[in-house]
């Protein structure tokens, strides 16, 4: 199987997405003969390149991190640019990744409507979309939590190798929580309070010197 | 009120939609509203990477020196906003979405239960965060699910910005049925 990966992360290579991406192909490779070329979207702005390798490729992954509730401007250009491709025969079978750093699925749900809806629009399959929250907090996260994640993201490109699908119940299992739970959110609330859960974005504010100015409001007429 | 319109045509050859704008606008300027058309494509939008120097670097503020601080300021200073963009591959353009990436300055990053139930940003300004409005141009091949995709998603951006979604208006209908619109609010 032959498989071409669009990392439309804007941050490019140093970004979550490579992160979960690099799991869920060294999964896909399991599988012998299985081959992949990876582009990233925000990198190589040659956009009809883009398009080209998009028209001869079989299968397709697009991977991105959500934007204001949606995907990133830059995916969008390159969504857009796939404007000639729309309804034509042959056209590779799709699938998508998309991650959030708000911690419940849910809040990606509705890029996924629309995901769905562009595959049909260009007349590709539709393999499926991973949906993953709390993506942004790897970086700090435990070693076992992450090495969970990444393990799922690992047997998801297993599957998908093998079988060319996503396995359904891998990705309720990263679905997970769809919603925060109740006890979940109490504990937000509360760690809110102590300034547990933002202590994140204040000691990337300390380091930068930035702290006195986190709230400022600079455009305040 | 004071009235952003952040259009999102990408196309200049697509003269119909900037003009509906331009009617709109003087429609409801003789309504005593303040509008400020911004066209997106001619001004320079750094597409936001993601470093969050607007959180933790220069708070309130992208790092990039581009036009998005004029972007941010008069939307942040206005009662209401509309979004306006021709569908493209059943979603309004990229360049309304660029644009709509580059407001993250105005929230903060930390993170508050809304409703008591689902996270999001809080607010940066102690103020009404400007109404939402959103104005397309349907394609050929646009459905009726499309259009609540789209709505769907602008209504999830409007919670995220402190704000709602007022309504979902296609170029078809007159310019008159959008002004009174803008007029109820």
């Amino acid at each position: 199987m032959k498989l071409t990966v669009f990392n439309g992360s804007p941050r490019g290579k140093k970004s979550n997405t490579t992160i979960l991406l690099e799991h869920f192909l060294k999964g896909f490779m399991e599988t012998d003969g299985n081959s992949y070329e990876l582009v990233y979207v925000a990198i190589n702005r040659d956009v009809g390149k883009l398009v080209e390798m998009f028209k001869d490729a079989n299968n397709i992954i697009l991977a991105f991190p959500l934007y204001t509730d949606c995907m990133p401007g830059i995916v969008k250009s390159f969504i857009d640019s796939l404007k000639s491709l729309r309804g034509k025969q042959n056209n590779p079978g799709i699938g998508f990744l998309v991650q959030s750093g708000f911690p419940e699925t849910y809040h990606s749900r509705f890029v996924e409507r629309y995901l769905e809806k562009l595959a049909k629009r260009l007349n590709c399959r539709y393999i499926g979309c991973i949906v993953k929250g709390g993506i942004e907090g790897i970086r700090v996260m435990p070693h076992f939590m992450t090495k969970k994640i990444f393990n799922s993201f690992y047997e998801l490109g297993k599957a998908y190798g093998r079988s060319g699908k996503f396995d359904q119940m891998l990705l309720n299992k990263l679905a997970k929580p769809e919603h925060l739970s109740a006890l979940t959110r109490l504990f937000y609330s509360f760690g809110k309070l102590i300034g547990l859960v933002n202590n994140y974005w204040d000691k990337q504010l300390k380091e930068n010197n930035a702290f006195e100015k986190s709230f400022d409001k600079p455009y305040m007429r | 009120m004071k009235i952003t319109i952040l259009n999102g045509n990408s196309d200049a050859d697509n003269i119909k939609f900037d003009n509906y704008l331009k009617k709109l606008s003087s429609l409801l300027e003789s309504s005593n509203h303040t509008i400020n058309i911004l066209k997106l494509r001619e001004i320079d939008i750094k597409h936001c990477i993601g470093c969050f120097g607007c959180w933790v670097r220069t708070p309130g503020q992208c790092i990039f020196k581009d036009d998005s601080h004029d972007i941010c300021r008069e939307v942040i200073n206005s009662d209401f906003v509309l979004l306006a963009a021709p569908l493209v591959m059943g979603f309004p353009g990229a360049v309304l979405k660029i644009a709509m990436d580059k407001l993250i300055p105005l929230v903060l990053p930390y993170i508050e239960m809304v409703n008591n139930k689902e996270c999001h940003h809080e607010k940066r300004y102690d103020k009404e965060y400007p109404s939402i409005g959103l104005l397309i141009e349907k394609e050929d091949d646009t459905d009726s699910e499309d259009i609540k995709i789209a709505s769907d998603i602008f209504s999830r951006f409007a919670i995220n910005f402190k704000s709602s979604l007022y309504f979902i208006k296609e170029i078809d209908v007159s310019v008159q049925e959008v002004a009174d619109e803008i007029n109820r609010i």
